[in-house]
């Protein structure tokens, strides 16, 4: 994972596939993911794939909405799925928060945190996706399934 | 998300249908957990046979009433999870929190 706008890949080799914006309300998330799920079961994404972008679509979601939009369905977020000639899918979510700091963030799986209620949706996006970027001071992030 | 709960020897039985994931799903299903939990009933049971998807805010819900379960003499057991969601509660480090069961019954008949 890297917190450096370090996309080497020509924007020109990506097609848009989806381009959503929902209100910052938790309620609205499952009609993204829901739709990211169905373009890329019209693709033919295989489904352990399918699984696991739509969950870390999913989890970038809810912090957006959480963290970035307070919950406030006044803001919005935006989802863009796109994909390169080579089938690699990019996931883009952006939102109009504070954004926030990659450092110091509590290790989920550590004894201290194992029973916390929250705090994994970040790590989780990691081990769910091949690369994780976070640009426009944590307001954006960038998700790579190859 | 549906939620159906009955009580089969002293234990609760959650069955939930649909993902389980931040908003009205997991808000239902704590206060669900928390009337459980508050009518003194520790042990309970989780179906998750129909449910295809459970996020960090479905499971921090489970992980945080295990723990308070736990504490009060009882514990909560998961029946039938997808493999996707086994995948994701071994991918945060959670899995081996949970005795996992085949079905309802042999999950009930673990409290005994």
């Amino acid at each position: 994972m890297s917190s450096e706008s370090n996309d080497h890949r020509a924007h020109s080799d990506l097609v848009e596939l989806l381009d959503l914006r929902i209100p910052g309300d938790a309620e609205a998330i499952s009609r993204v993911t829901d739709s990211v799920l169905a373009t890329l079961s019209e693709l033919q994404v295989p489904e352990e794939k399918r699984l696991d972008i739509a969950l870390a679509v999913q989890e970038a979601l809810a912090n957006a909405v959480v963290h970035g939009c307070k919950n406030d369905s006044s803001k919005e977020v935006r989802c863009r799925l796109k994909r390169d000639r080579d089938g690699r899918v990019l996931i883009i979510i952006t939102d109009p928060g504070p954004g926030f700091s990659l450092e110091h963030r509590p290790d989920p799986k550590s004894p201290a945190h194992m029973y916390a209620d929250h705090g994994r949706g970040v790590y989780l996006i990691c081990q769910l996706m091949d690369e994780v970027q976070f640009e426009k001071g944590g307001r954006e992030i960038r998700m790579w399934k190859f | 998300m549906d939620i159906n709960v009955r009580k089969r020897s002293e234990v609760q039985v959650i069955q939930l249908r649909g993902a389980l994931r931040l908003g009205s799903a997991v808000d239902e299903l704590r206060q669900v957990m928390e009337e459980a939990v508050g009518n003194g009933d520790t042990r309970l049971v989780v179906n998750l046979s129909e449910v295809p998807m459970i996020d960090s805010s479905g499971i921090g819900l489970l992980v945080r009433f295990l723990a308070s379960t736990k504490q009060r003499g009882g514990s909560i057991k998961l029946v039938q999870p997808s493999k996707f969601a086994v995948q994701t509660l071994r991918l945060v480090g959670v899995l081996n929190l949970f005795e996992i069961f085949d079905d309802d019954d042999k999950a009930i008949s673990s409290f005994a």
